[in-house]
């Protein structure tokens, strides 16, 4: 609903209700008296009607990975906001990433509440790439346990985890975000932000060789400072079955409020790729050339870290 | 080519059914049924033979028959008339026993099929969305039927070692729907009012009775060794199932559900399966059916959405009062508006 069009939803819907009562009144059911009111709704209404309907009756595309496009669509206005106004988010290079065809982008993790760095990546392709595309993305495996998380994550192109679903992901030609630091890079203290953490066993580095996908290294600057975890708690991570449980300047002091990220100023940077297919998919088993690959990106992420931090003149203005 | 065909739990649904187009190819000479109870229905050509698949008299029965193909559809996934809850374990774990046991004596054996079950694979929260054939073992054992399911196929794969010029053939199968097929599931689908976890909204595949029979005829002429995934193409989630079938849900907190879900037992008749419903509708699973076209060469007919549809085309019908669901009130007032 479009409040510049002079709005006549409200006077259509009393209208509606009345033509309803009249239709009740005169002996018909409900249901009916609905159906022949409705004919006097104006066009957006009537679209709108339809649109929902249609959601209701399942008359809609879910992939096989449970990707959901249109709930993608209607939810991401809210992460527009976050982008535009909230973190003010500044991206760079995004032509770096493929306009079609698959590619694997790997970034440094933070954000101890809730990590925001996937949606934020996915808003910059989203917004500022000449040919914009929806990007997968791989979320620790724990919170797919969680009630309304998981389903949502589902929705929006989350995947658990796991070298199974990314390599087939990226077989289908997919756009896929890996953040190999895990809950190594969420759960670092406020101390350590912007130090990359271990990058796990190298396996997005093996999914890359195994399908022959560019890796993009991907710099965020800002998701540090949204949650600046101070402190944590086992006992608190332990009763709820958390991996960790952060301790922020607002959380859990503040209750729900403590939960609201904190607007610091934000960059991205997606980097060259670095294209791997010269070694061919067998070179997935070869420990050193995984090692090494995996090297060279997190050293290109830190690198882009370190640059972009002194660009960003200011933390939150 | 499989000539002389028996096929074992031929009263079952799937026996039957399998036993009817087995006996329509001219190649097979011969066809046998093995079972407990008579079939309902005739099953034309096939001769049966009553006997408990868990009594050791199937060591005397099945040599005799001189088979060079053996279809083992007895695998109960729910209790069935005269298959209470109590016997599953022994029917399927016991059961099986017992057939390796008869087809070591069978020198005429050519190639086992065993028409098993995905659910080897559980329904785990973070788990490769389309489990492959080799990653059986990546999944903890939670419940009594998934190590029930893992026992026999450690047996039949022990058997397969042993008996290398023997085809051994475990399909795994994704739970079966239809509209006219009648499981706990499908009775699940078509309640009037559908109670599901609050919050969870899992990742089907379910396959369309055709494509399950289909399946295992393909399987029956072109075994290959090991498991395979019977699976139909893609997935849809519990909630778009249920509203293509017009159902109403009731979320309930997850700690309520399986209360909730034990006390529709009679409705539902899942038996002693509640455990794994429970995760199968929290979590679900998927599985990766690529083995199941290009070697067994067996394309499935519907996609999961598609074998939805046409169950939901039969459930529609099937609505209990007035209906309630939004999606009604919301589509007769769509088409009132065009």
């Amino acid at each position: 609903m479009n409040g510049s069009t002079t709005s006549p939803a409200p006077e259509a819907l009393a209208d509606f209700l009345h033509q309803v009562r009249l239709g009740v009144e005169g002996g018909l059911d409900p249901l009916s008296a609905a159906e022949g009111a409705a004919t006097a709704l104006p066009d957006q209404l009537q679209r709108l009607l339809e649109a929902v309907g249609r959601r209701v009756r399942g008359e809609y595309r879910e992939d096989e990975w449970g990707f959901d496009e249109e709930f993608a669509e209607a939810v991401y206005p809210l992460f527009e906001f976050l982008y535009d106004v909230w973190w003010r988010v500044e991206a760079t290079g995004v032509r770096n990433v493929p306009a079609h065809g698959r590619a694997l982008l790997v970034s440094n993790h933070a954000g101890a509440l809730f990590p925001f760095d996937a949606s934020m990546i996915l808003g910059a392709i989203m917004k500022t790439h000449p040919l914009p595309r929806w990007a997968r993305f791989m979320v620790l495996d724990w919170a797919f346990e969680l009630p309304f998380l998981s389903s949502f994550m589902r929705r929006v192109g989350g995947v658990p985890a796991s070298p199974l679903n990314g390599t087939r992901l990226l077989e289908q030609d997919e756009l896929v975000m890996v953040f190999p630091e895990g809950v190594k890079g969420t759960g670092k203290p406020f101390s350590e932000r912007y130090r990359l953490q271990r990058f796990g066993r190298g396996g997005f580095v093996e999914i890359a060789l195994r399908t022959g996908s560019p890796i993009v290294p991907v710099a965020v600057v800002g998701s540090e400072e949204i949650y600046p975890k101070l402190a944590d708690s086992p006992t608190l991570a332990k009763a709820v079955g958390a991996p960790f449980v952060p301790i922020t300047p607002t959380f859990p002091w503040l209750g729900g409020l403590g939960l609201i990220p904190l607007p610091s100023r934000w960059r991205i940077e997606f980097c060259e790729p670095v294209d791997v297919s010269a070694y061919g998919p067998d070179a997935a088993d070869d420990r050193r050339v995984v090692f090494d690959l995996s090297e060279r990106v997190r050293e290109t992420i830190q690198q882009a870290l370190y640059e972009n931090l002194a660009k960003r003149q200011s933390v939150f203005l | 080519m499989p000539r002389r065909v028996v096929v074992i739990g031929v009263s079952s649904k799937w026996g039957s059914e399998i036993a009817r187009r087995l006996a329509r190819l001219p190649e097979i000479e011969y066809l046998a049924g093995i079972d407990s109870e008579p079939p309902a229905a005739d099953l034309e050509r096939t001769e049966f033979i009553e006997a408990d698949i868990r009594n050791p008299v199937m060591s005397r029965i099945l040599p005799g028959t001189e088979a060079d193909t053996v279809v083992h559809c007895g695998i109960l996934l729910y209790p069935e008339s005269g298959k209470p809850a109590g016997a599953l374990h022994d029917i399927n774990v016991i059961g099986t026993l017992q057939l390796l046991a008869a087809c070591e004596r069978t020198e005429t054996l050519e190639r086992v099929i065993v028409r098993g079950s995905a659910a080897i694979y559980g329904c785990e929260a973070a788990t490769p969305y389309f489990f492959t054939e080799d990653s059986a073992s990546r999944t903890p054992l939670r419940t009594r039927f998934q190590r029930d399911i893992s026992e026999l196929e450690d047996y039949f794969g022990n058997f397969a070692r042993r008996h290398p010029d023997v085809v051994c053939c475990m399909l795994r199968y994704q739970p079966e729907i239809g509209p006219q097929l009648d499981t706990p599931l499908g009775r699940y689908m078509s309640l009037p009012l559908v109670p599901t976890q609050l919050g969870f909204d899992p990742r089907l595949q379910l396959l369309h009775a055709d494509d399950a029979t289909g399946a295992l005829e393909a399987a029956i002429q072109r075994p290959v060794r090991g498991a395979v995934n019977v699976a139909p193409n893609g997935s849809i989630s519990l909630s778009r199932a249920l509203r293509l079938c017009r159902r109403p849900t009731v979320p309930i907190p997850h700690p309520l559900f399986e209360p909730a879900l034990a006390r529709l037992g009679d409705r539902l008749g899942a038996g002693a399966l509640y455990g794994d419903a429970v995760r199968f509708l929290r979590y679900g699973r998927g599985a990766d059916n690529t083995r199941l076209r290009s070697q067994v060469g067996y394309e499935p007919a519907f996609d999961a959405e598609a074998a939805v549809r046409a169950f939901a085309a039969g459930v529609r019908g099937r609505s209990v009062g007035p209906s309630l669901h939004l999606g009604a009130v919301a589509d007769r007032l769509a088409g009132a508006l065009r």
